[in-house]
């Protein structure tokens, strides 16, 4: 006996679609997550902290098996898409049903109906028109629209409110696949990288989280860049006054700052970090002839630049170490920390053609600085500042943003609004009285719409009364007979 | 014969109210302390110190009924509870003026907002749904929050550029909200199952496997010859000592430890009685288990006790550099919490054991309870919800990714799968009763575990939070 494909579909249909299905598999979510939670995970921690905290064997289990990067590997991915088909399934599976209910509403309720539905009362009538018309006056106390169903059986009343409402868990579930659709689009196209700029300098290569480098067709100039602290030194703000210069031309500008990014052609520009890179911007010294107590002259440097002194005498900032270290009777930089600055200057004579090498601070045995002519006091040192931008392509974004407005807007309704539905029918009892028989029935919230039940039923009453007035001595019409059989 | 009648005696009442007062007034010093060294009189501190005192005030009045059944108690704890509240709105809004920001910057500003939310809803869940006796389980957990609160850093500190969001106030608000909310139904679920007839001896075993769960968590800081580690802090700086980012430095206090272990044991004692009897398929041993409930408060208490006089203000030498550091209630803010918690849960208990007929005559009925559990679960989810999204639009601005999976935002995703499978089950498939309290009371640990665990257990980008 061969299994036909019909039988073999319908059959993972039907476990696709069972609610034991959707919970086996958030509970393999949750367990996959805590592992991601729990287990370091591999591009945010650094290699030598996860060669430290587990043993060779360990570490290779856990790469192998992708538990060191559980939200990127294969099988979570293929885990999210398993729970959107069965969230998929499970909603056909149950849309027709919901749309019956929601498309071709039940308003002439039948016998069998009328027995078993919980929520009902009976109130007796003198005449079906009188009944009726009661009944109409006391839908539009309560702002409902009710209609006259006519069958060839039967002759009802109908009223209802939100209808909506059988639909809204069809709108959480559609907004929860539109935030996956996102996330799948931005896991498949999506990219995010960095890059640094300094002032007025351009650029339009970015430095990929894995090492590659892209290129933009574009290219981002920093304007400026800089941060503002509070009195304690934290930081306060940082800002930077970007430009998209496209085919030459500036596009757009803007100054961004933490939390409020650039966006051009939907790629993002974040201020990321900002501090100082460690070159020299430029600096200032106190300038007086060697050996002489002339006047003093203030001169500005700024890398290779050659400053004339006097008529003979130029000088030329030829480098700047920001953390010099001397070794072998060489200068190295330690770091690129501001935090042991040495400037090499190089004075030049053009008549005797004599050139000076010498470091500020003296360096023994690497400079000449005792035959300078000119004496140099460092008075002022500004160093060159960058602006760190993390830039980022979410092109499934907008879906996500939409998901999660359609699906604040669907709990709302799956929540907070009620279908409620009311139906009246005249009925003649066994001893031949005519009554209406009154039934509601809500799709949640049955307690507060037993309240709503009960005074649209007092209401009714209260239609009928003034021209039924013996009804005061009968106390079964006054208090009406509201039956809460097993919910 | 005659423990059973030991257990229904005044006098053992008498006792109980004498030991909660004793560490209600113990609390109240430790407050109190905090508030001379602050030195000024009308200030934040001394409006959380009201607040504590009239949190306290409930709580100890909730306990009083439980143990002599008056019932005028509850009304003055529930007026007690309002005092309380004022107090708390003050120490929130004097706060706010303060940092001219909404309260929820750090730990403290947000430990702020919750309790103040708690005792909200504890007030609304007593007058719209008739719920007297909630502020027993609420009122400890406010209680603990602002003693928590007395230890941690509570100066106003400047917002990094990050935190400078409105979207961040929008996500921490709607936090605050969804987990008070939680919190109520997880009290909402415990009623229910007292309603439910679920057995007293149950009770016993959650509450002992909380309290072994505290003090084996507690134990881990266990060291070499029965010492105990604490993190070590640095009195200038008002900070721990860190050896490098995310290190801590620990001191070891001599034979603290072989007390935790003896307090361990002795609160695993009732446990292991209640399996025996289990096993053994009667009940002879369980009046020895509460019994050992009993004695198991007593130590308990002796250890906070303990542990607050040797932790202030001394110094200890350190394993890890051989120098000796001071150290503070601060720099543990979480093991204080666990002493002070376990001693609560097991008061709880007690209440439960000696009360029990009072607690059902004055709860609403299972159903009533069941349903008001699966409609504050309803006022939740979308809290829950919303909070997430916030988060992750402002994340999108800060950092350029609205989903990092770092793991703040995993269990926050957790704690929403967890809530959605619970109102799933209740839907389609009519979970009631006590499965669906059960599933309420484990979501609000997913929820605790969010909020506390995953700041102090695991790495992430949340490091204000």
């Amino acid at each position: 006996m061969a299994l036909s494909i019909g039988s073999v579909a319908r059959s993972t249909w039907k476990t696709l679609s069972s609610i034991k299905t959707g919970v086996v598999l958030i509970i393999l979510v949750i367990i996959f997550s805590i592992a991601g939670t729990i287990i370091l995970q591999r591009p945010m921690t650094d290699p030598d902290d996860m060669a430290r905290a587990y043993s060779p064997a360990m570490l290779h289990f856990l790469d192998a098996t992708g538990l060191t990067d559980v939200f990127h590997t294969r099988w979570f991915v293929a885990l999210m898409v398993l729970v959107s088909l069965s969230i998929i399934a499970a909603s056909v599976q149950r849309f027709p049903n919901a749309w019956r209910y929601f498309a071709r509403p039940y308003k002439s309720p039948d016998d069998g109906f009328r027995r078993v539905l919980p929520i009902q009362a009976h109130v007796p009538i003198t005449d079906e028109e009188e009944g009726l018309g009661a009944a109409e006056r006391a839908f539009r106390h309560i702002h409902i629209k009710s209609e006259r169903i006519v069958r060839p059986d039967r002759f009802s009343l109908f009223g209802e409110r939100n209808r909506i409402s059988e639909m809204a868990v069809y709108i959480v579930h559609a907004s929860l696949l539109l935030i996956f659709a996102g996330g799948i689009i931005d896991a498949l196209y999506g990219w995010r990288g960095f890059m640094m700029l300094t002032p007025g300098t351009a650029g339009n290569q970015i430095e990929m989280r894995n090492g590659s480098v892209k290129s933009l067709p574009y290219s981002i100039r920093c304007d400026g860049t800089g941060q503002e602290s509070y009195t304690d030194g934290t930081p306060k703000k940082w800002w930077s006054k970007l430009a998209v210069v496209d085919e030459g031309r500036e596009v757009s500008s803007k100054e961004i700052v933490v939390n409020d990014p650039l966006v051009y052609q939907g790629v993002r520009f974040y201020q990321a970090s900002y501090g100082r890179t460690g070159k020299l911007d430029r600096i200032t010294f106190n300038v007086t002839p060697a050996g002489k107590t002339g006047p003093a002259q203030e001169v500005t440097l700024t890398p290779n630049q050659i400053v004339p002194l006097d008529a003979d005498t130029k000088v030329q900032l030829a480098e700047f170490i920001p953390d010099f270290v001397v070794q072998d009777g060489h200068v190295y930089a330690r770091s690129t920390d501001v935090v042991n600055p040495a400037v090499h200057l190089i004075v030049t004579e053009a008549k005797s053609n004599k050139v000076v090498n010498f470091w500020l601070p003296e360096i023994p045995g690497v400079a000449e600085n005792a035959s300078s002519p000119y004496s140099f006091q460092p008075k002022d040192l500004k160093t060159g500042v960058f602006t760190g931008l993390e830039v980022s392509h979410e092109p499934g974004q907008w879906a996500v943003w939409a998901g999660v407005v359609l699906m604040a807007i669907g709990l709302t309704f799956v929540f907070y609004v009620v279908h409620a539905r009311y139906w009246v029918v005249p009925v003649q009892d066994a001893n031949g009285n005519l009554a209406m028989w009154i039934g509601g029935s809500a799709n949640r919230n049955r307690d507060a719409f037993e309240q709503n039940f009960k005074r649209f039923v007092a209401q009714v009453e209260k239609e009928l009364k003034p021209k039924f007035v013996e009804a005061a001595d009968n106390p079964s019409a006054t208090l009406p007979k509201t039956t809460t059989a097993g919910k | 014969m005659a423990r059973a009648k030991a257990e229904q005696h005044p006098a053992t009442g008498m006792t109980l109210i004498v030991m909660v007062g004793l560490t209600i007034a113990f609390l109240l010093f430790i407050a109190f302390l905090n508030v001379v060294k602050s030195g000024n009189v009308l200030s934040e501190a001394n409006l959380l110190y009201a607040a504590l005192v009239f949190y306290a005030g409930a709580g100890a009045l909730y306990l009083g009924f439980g143990v002599t059944g008056t019932e005028s108690y509850i009304k003055f704890a529930s007026l007690a509870t309002w005092a309380g509240l004022v107090a708390n709105t003050g120490a929130v809004a004097h706060r706010w003026y303060e940092a001219g920001h909404p309260p929820f910057a750090s730990l403290y500003e947000m430990l702020l907002s919750f309790v103040w939310t708690l005792a909200a809803l504890t007030l609304i869940a007593e007058k719209r749904y008739a719920v007297k006796v909630i502020g027993t389980v609420t009122m400890p957990v406010a209680i603990v929050g602002v003693v928590l609160m007395q230890l941690l850093r509570s100066e106003v500190r400047p917002l990094v550029p990050a935190l400078q969001s409105t979207w961040l106030h929008v996500h921490v608000t709607l936090a605050m909200l969804a987990y008070a909310a939680c919190a109520l139904s997880f009290a909402l679920a415990m009623m229910f199952l007292i309603q439910d007839k679920l057995k007293t001896e149950t009770f016993l075993a959650a509450t002992s496997i909380f309290t072994v769960g505290i003090y084996a968590a507690i134990l881990s800081r266990f060291e070499g010859m029965g010492g105990f580690n604490v993190v070590a802090w640095d009195v200038e700086n008002k900070s721990e000592v860190f050896l490098a980012k995310n290190v801590r430095l620990f001191v070891t206090i001599p034979d603290l430890g072989w007390l935790m272990l003896l307090v361990f044991l002795a609160v695993a004692a009732p446990l292991t009685l209640y399996i025996v009897s289990l096993i053994r398929k009667n009940d002879v041993l369980l009046p020895i288990a509460n019994r050992a409930v009993f004695i198991g408060i007593l130590l308990q208490s002796v250890a906070l006790v303990v542990f607050v006089i040797r932790v202030r203000g001394e110094s200890y030498l350190s394993l890890d550099d051989g120098a000796r550091y001071p150290t503070s209630l601060a720099a543990s803010p979480f093991i204080l919490a666990g002493l002070v918690g376990g001693i609560f849960a097991n008061l709880l208990y007690l209440l439960l054991l000696w009360r029990r007929e009072d607690l059902e005559r004055l709860l609403p009925d299972s159903d009533t309870l069941d349903r008001i559990t699966y409609k504050t679960i309803c006022i939740a989810f979308p809290l829950l919800t919303l909070m997430i999204a916030a988060g992750a639009y402002w994340a999108n601005r800060a950092w350029g990714s609205y989903w990092n999976w770092d793991p703040k935002e995993t269990w926050a995703a957790i704690t929403w799968l967890v809530y959605a499978g619970y109102l799933h089950m209740r839907i389609t498939r009519g979970m009631r009763g006590r499965v669906a309290a059960y599933f309420a009371v484990g979501g609000f640990g997913v929820v605790m575990f969010t909020f506390f665990g995953v700041t102090y257990l695991l790495p992430g980008l949340h490091a204000y939070a």
